[in-house]
C-alpha cells in the first residue's frame, strides 16, 4: 500500500471526529489532529483503534504517543504494515 | 513500563520530600479551609476513614484512586474525606499525587509552587502527546514505588453532572495496563447541593463519599486493552452513582 493510499484512508477515518471541517479541506501530512482539526483528545484513541481495524495492525500505548499529525499517523501505519 | 531518566526521578523525589517536610503546614491549612472557612462536612467520616485506612494497611499493591469529577476542589475533598488530615502526616505516601490541568493551576508561579508542594504534576489535556505521556510515565513510576495517585477518568468535570462516558481519559487505562498489580480505587463523591458541575462545592455542603477497590481485567492487548480498562473503571463509577441516587 502506498503512502498516498494510507493518507487517504487515514483522512477518511479521522473525518467523523473532526470539529473543524475547514481545516480538513486543506489537510496535509503536517496537519495536527488535535490542534488543527480540533479532534477531542479522548477521541484520538478511538481513531487509532480504527487504524488497527482498518489496517490489521496492533498499536501499543507508546506508539500512540508519536501520533500528533496526520503524517505521524501515516508513518506509524506504514511502519506497522511493512 | 518506561524507566524515567535519573533527573526526572530525582526531581520527583525532591518534590515529594519538600512536600513531606512542609506537609504539616499545607495539609492542615487546606483542611482548615475546607472545614472552617467553607464549612464542608463528610458524611459518616469516621467510618469512611476507618475503612479506607484499614484497606490501605492491608494492601501493599499499587493503588490508583479514580474519582468522579464535578468541581475543581474534588481532589482535595476526596483526599480529606478518605484519610482525614493527621493520618497523612504519618502515611505521606498515601497522600495522592494529582494531575491538575496546567492552565488551571500552574500558569502563575505562586500557584505553580503551590501545586508542586502539594504533590501535583500539571498536565495539558489535549496537549502534545509526548508531554502527556511524560506525565503518565511519572505517575506509573510513583505508583510502582508505593505512592498513591488520584486521577479523574472522565478527564474534565462532567458537564452533565453525571458520570460521563463521552470523554474517558485513556491515560487511566494506560496506567492500569502498565503498572504491575495496580488496583483501581473507585471513589464516588457528591455534595448534597451539587446538582451539576461547578468551580467549587457550595459553602456548607455535606459530602456523600463511597469507594470500591477492584482490578479491571481485559482480554485485549495494547491500546485496546488500556481503553477497555478505562471504560470498566468509568462503568464502575457509573454504577456507584446509580446506587447513590437510588439510596436518596
Amino acid at each position: 500500500m502506498t503512502r498516498e493510499e494510507i493518507f487517504t484512508k487515514v483522512v477518511d477515518i479521522v473525518r467523523p471526529y473532526v470539529k473543524n471541517p475547514e481545516a480538513l479541506e486543506a489537510v496535509d501530512e503536517e496537519t495536527n489532529i488535535l490542534q488543527d482539526l480540533k479532534v477531542n483528545s479522548a477521541r484520538l484513541v478511538d481513531i487509532i483503534l480504527n487504524f488497527e481495524d482498518e489496517f490489521d495492525i496492533e498499536v501499543e500505548d507508546e506508539d500512540a504517543d508519536a501520533v500528533n499529525t496526520v503524517g505521524d499517523a501515516v508513518g506509524l501505519i506504514q511502519e506497522k504494515i511493512s | 513500563m518506561t524507566k524515567l531518566p535519573l533527573r526526572t526521578r530525582a526531581a520527583l523525589t525532591l518534590q515529594r520530600e519538600v512536600g513531606r517536610l512542609s506537609a504539616v503546614v499545607w495539609i492542615t491549612s487546606i483542611v482548615f479551609a475546607m472545614r472552617y472557612l467553607m464549612r464542608y462536612r463528610v458524611k459518616d467520616a469516621v467510618e469512611l476513614r476507618r475503612r479506607f485506612r484499614a484497606m490501605m494497611r492491608e494492601n501493599d499493591q499499587p493503588v490508583l484512586i479514580c474519582a468522579n469529577h464535578l468541581t475543581m476542589a474534588d481532589s482535595a475533598v476526596v483526599a480529606w474525606a478518605l484519610g482525614g488530615s493527621w493520618w497523612y502526616l504519618f502515611n505521606y505516601s498515601r497522600m495522592p499525587w494529582n494531575l491538575p490541568e496546567y492552565t488551571n493551576y500552574a500558569s502563575l508561579w505562586p500557584s505553580r509552587f503551590g501545586a508542586w508542594i502539594t504533590k501535583c504534576i500539571p498536565i495539558r489535556r489535549g496537549g502534545n502527546r509526548k508531554d502527556v505521556s511524560g506525565v503518565i510515565q511519572r505517575v506509573q513510576h510513583l505508583l510502582a514505588r508505593g505512592e498513591t495517585a488520584l486521577i479523574f477518568p472522565e478527564a474534565g468535570r462532567s458537564r452533565t453532572g453525571r458520570v460521563e462516558f463521552d470523554s474517558i481519559a485513556h491515560g487511566v487505562g494506560r496506567i492500569m495496563n502498565s503498572v504491575r498489580d495496580c488496583q483501581a480505587l473507585c471513589v464516588y463523591m457528591r455534595g448534597d447541593r451539587q446538582t451539576t458541575w461547578s468551580t467549587v462545592p457550595a459553602r456548607g455542603d455535606s459530602f456523600y463519599v463511597d469507594f470500591e477497590l477492584f482490578r479491571p481485567e481485559s482480554e485485549h492487548s495494547g491500546l485496546r486493552r488500556s481503553k477497555d480498562l478505562a471504560e470498566q473503571i468509568v462503568a464502575r463509577l457509573s454504577v456507584m452513582e446509580q446506587q447513590y441516587f437510588a439510596s436518596r
